[in-house]
């Protein structure tokens, strides 16, 4: 009996091997946020049998598009062979040489895509990734029954009217990401030269003066900063306008019900004039790890992840805003308040291409303002513009 | 107790130690040259093929082994570690390269040098010559040793003989070669590599496998203390604010915790047992929940600060954890909730322990409650927990939990070098590796905070009562 039971289990153990090493099967590791595991095994599914000549073997990982660049740069070797990022990691990833260039079938991934998306998945006219959302920016989000269409064309409309009903105006003022679109907004330039070296002019004449109005912003007693937990626990209450992206849009329509509302982001005033508030053109990429076994194949399954079929799933299920072209004509994604706010915004917005060594400093230059420093402006520009193209 | 016994002065101990270190030295180079002068043929062949004293008198398993080691070491060394060896001085020249492939539409990425591989097998590589000369020495005292035996005409051990003194003579090597073998592996060697990153430039922009590092000598240690000025001055600065922290987490607890334990030790308190239990209860939450609670509460929006509001006390939120001040403040007060039940547990134990006759004899000479303190509590506690005051001044230094977990180091400085003004020098490392990849200036950093540890350590624990009269414990 126990000979015969010691049998079995070798045997099972010997078939157990043979499965694992069957030959030819193409192994890929997929890391994606965890609120997208559910959508990517099923587009994984949909992949494979797309493609039965190939024997697969896709498994997933949970890493954030935030904590790619990471994650990946800790060891690329043992990273994934197709993960999700965002754009403004682009920079750092394609110095490390992490990223393959998008080669194949190249004209029609641009073709299909919105041509900002595909600039920001462009880094010295080579596409380093596959655009996937086309969401990841910030415009305004407000409180229907306290602002006004009229009010929220400015930032001094807004914060009359919420003084008045003392109410607040949110924006995460201590965060690179957000204070950016006061100097853009003023012509600043964020951007790499050719060398992949980061140039910033924040601390020019007019960034000084964008300096001085978000000095202003964060004066007046409606200002508020804080993370989205803050944004998600007091708009409609205390909160009638706040500057946040689409992952909030849920939360958002909750708490406002009918008085819902999301626009571009409104004008500020500069030395006198009226300058719209710029911003980044934020989008979600994926990419194909250099040091991939089966190159050809994680292409395929990138492209697969991304395709027009995907991204309208993607929408559907997540809500996050296509970057392909006929994904977002679609009626449903047409229909969408904060999406089209987005859109709107996106006119004034930017490529990011910003390395690594500008987001400490720049939260540091925030929290400085909302902490209402009474420092020379030119210096603590001067500061930030040092650290931030410090190599 | 006469003055001649007491222990001397810890720089001379150090140097007869470091002095006794070398001579170990010296004793084991002198012995393997009387070896030489006095070995006949066979155990001076036994330099060159190590076994050959041993074979040539007939003890053939030993000999065997030896040279069956001689052999794999120097065929692991041809095999193995040459190809990182030779680029070892350089850590790699040839960089990840592409090459077009018109089949698959690619640029097919070719395989460069990998300097953190190159680097780290090198180590692996010159860390046997260790355990190699160790073997290589026994392999002549016991070529010696059969010389000296066949000459006297003693039988030789036969090599189960040799075996089965492992388990009694030479039991100690049982027992510790396979503990040594894990530290070795786990901690010496990677600690080792550590160090020798701190000398390279390994960042984000020499990151292997796409890119190569390099030697860069002692730039980085250059850069933190005067090369460059922003990371200097956020290294002194982080640096000061550590000590600062560490002082105040350490005796803020000591002493609070201490005058806690009195209290409730004091006559007359009632349900001493019950105030002790609730102060223990906040043990039986984990730390990080706590601190990862406390941090949420004092955010604008938290709790305390809502609560301020709406009692109308303040008008604006308090910047508890992104004012500079404030936020120091916090730290070390929210430190308190989760350090002052342990003190208070460790020093009710010890004030149960001092002889109340030594309070009645100073009461009936007119001490009163505050001399006795100074007099005989206070000197009895140091006695006894001036070690524990080291490890957690030490502790605290590198106390990652409190800091992180609370603030995260900040608010961030524009003065400092990606770094806030709560953190301390591990969670400046932290970020610096994790957000920066700055491997070599965190690896130089590690560096300084392990000299920092090492010597507060070593200092203030051989300058304590607890060790120099330990024998006058009363």
């Amino acid at each position: 009996m126990k000979k015969t039971l010691s049998i079995l289990l070798t045997l099972a153990l010997l078939i157990g091997l043979a499965s694992v090493s069957l030959a030819d099967a193409i192994t890929l590791k997929v890391w994606g946020a965890q609120d997208d595991q559910e959508l990517l095994v099923q587009l994984a599914e949909e992949f494979k049998a797309a493609n039965p000549e190939n024997e697969w073997n896709i498994t997933f990982g949970v890493v954030g598009e935030p904590d790619a660049r990471a994650r990946v740069l800790e060891d690329p070797i043992a990273a994934a062979d197709v993960f999700a990022f965002s754009n403004d990691q682009l920079v750092d990833l394609v110095n490390a040489d992490a990223l393959y260039e998008v080669t194949r079938n190249v004209d029609a991934i641009k073709a299909a895509n919105s041509a900002g998306s595909v600039a920001t998945a462009t880094l010295k006219g080579a596409l380093y990734g596959y655009p996937m959302t086309a969401d990841n920016g910030y415009f305004l989000y407000y409180d229907k029954s306290v602002l006004t269409e009229e009010d929220v064309q400015s930032l001094d409309g807004i914060l009359a009217k919420a003084e008045a009903a003392g109410k607040k105006m949110f924006m995460d003022v201590s965060n690179g990401w957000y204070i950016a679109s006061f100097f853009l907004g003023a012509g600043c330039t964020l951007d790499l030269d050719e060398n992949g070296k980061q140039i910033c002019d924040f601390n020019s004449e007019r960034g000084v003066l964008a300096g001085e109005a978000i000095r202003a912003f964060t004066a007046s007693p409606a200002f508020l900063t804080g993370d989205d937990s803050v944004l998600q626990g007091g708009m409609g209450d205390t909160i009638c306008a706040g500057v946040s992206g689409t992952w909030n849009a849920e939360a958002m329509k909750e708490k406002l019900g009918d008085n819902y509302a999301a626009v571009k982001l409104p004008t500020f005033t500069m030395g006198g004039e009226q300058v719209q508030m710029g911003s980044f053109l934020g989008t979600k990429l994926v990419g194909v790890n250099t040091q991939t076994a089966f190159p050809v194949e994680a292409m395929m399954l990138a492209e697969y992840l991304t395709s027009e079929e995907a991204q309208l799933a993607r929408f559907l299920k997540r809500g996050l805003g296509p970057s392909n072209i006929n994904a977002a004509m679609s009626d449903a994604v047409k229909a969408d308040i904060a999406l089209a706010a987005l859109a709107a915004q996106s006119a004034f917005g930017v490529s990011q291409n910003v390395g690594g060594a500008y987001w400490g400093p720049a939260e540091a230059f925030g929290l400085a303002l909302e902490n209402h420093s009474d420092a020379d402006m030119q210096g603590l520009l001067d500061q930030l513009v040092e650290q931030a193209t410090a190599e | 107790m006469e003055p001649a016994l007491q222990a001397p002065s810890v720089s001379k101990r150090l140097l007869r130690r470091i002095r006794s270190f070398w001579g170990h030295f010296s004793a084991q180079g002198k012995e393997i040259w009387t070896a030489y002068k006095e070995g006949d043929a066979k155990t001076r062949a036994s330099f060159v093929v190590m076994g050959f004293g041993n074979l040539a008198r007939g003890q053939l398993l030993k000999g065997l082994f030896y040279l069956v080691f001689e052999i794999g070491f120097f065929l692991f060394q041809i095999l193995f570690g040459a190809r990182y060896l030779k680029d070892l001085a350089t850590l790699g020249t040839n960089q990840q390269g592409r090459v077009w492939d018109e089949a698959a539409q690619i640029y097919r990425r070719v395989l460069g040098d990998n300097s953190m591989l190159i680097l780290l097998f090198s180590v692996v590589t010159l860390a046997t010559i260790v355990p190699f000369v160790v073997i290589w020495r026994a392999n002549i005292k016991s070529a010696l040793l059969a010389q000296k035996q066949v000459e006297k005409g003693v039988k030789l051990n036969t090599f189960w003989q040799d075996c089965k003194t492992l388990l009694d003579g030479r039991f100690h090597i049982t027992l510790l070669s396979l503990p040594m073998l894990t530290l070795t592996l786990f901690t010496v060697l990677p600690i080792i590599f550590m160090v020798l990153i701190a000398f390279t430039n390994f960042d984000k922009t020499h990151q292997p496998p796409g890119n190569l590092f390099t030697w860069v000598g002692v730039h980085n240690i250059a850069d933190v203390f005067w090369g460059s000025a922003v990371k200097s001055r956020t290294f002194f600065g982080i640096f000061g604010w550590t000590m600062v922290w560490a002082v105040l987490a350490t005796f803020s607890n000591y002493i609070l915790g201490m005058i806690l334990a009195l209290i409730i030790n004091k006559k007359g308190i009632r349900l001493k047992k019950m105030w002790r239990t609730l102060f223990v209860v906040t043990i039986a939450i984990p730390q990080f929940v706590s601190l990862m609670l406390v941090s949420r509460m004092l955010t604008d929006t938290g709790i305390v600060n809502v609560i301020l509001q709406k009692i109308g006390l303040i008008s604006s939120p308090i910047p508890f954890l992104t004012e500079t001040g404030l936020a120091r403040a916090s730290v070390v007060i929210v430190n308190l909730w989760v350090g002052i039940p342990f003190t208070m547990l460790m020093t009710t134990g010890i004030l149960m322990n001092i002889p109340a006759d030594l309070y009645e004899s100073a009461s009936i000479d007119g001490a009163g409650p505050v001399r006795s303190f100074f007099s005989i509590t206070l000197p009895y506690m140091l006695f006894i927990t001036t070690p524990y005051l080291i490890t957690t001044f030490v502790g605290n230094i590198n106390n990652f939990n409190v800091i992180y977990l609370i603030s995260a180091g900040n608010p961030l400085s524009l003065d400092y070098f990606q770094g806030g003004k709560t953190d301390l020098l591990v969670t400046w490392l932290y970020k610096l590796t994790v957000n920066e990849q700055n491997y070599s200036l965190a690896s130089t950093i590690g560096i300084f905070i392990f000299l920092i540890v090492a010597s507060i350590s070593l200092v203030v624990y051989n300058l304590t009562g607890s060790t120099r009269k330990e024998d006058q414990f009363q």
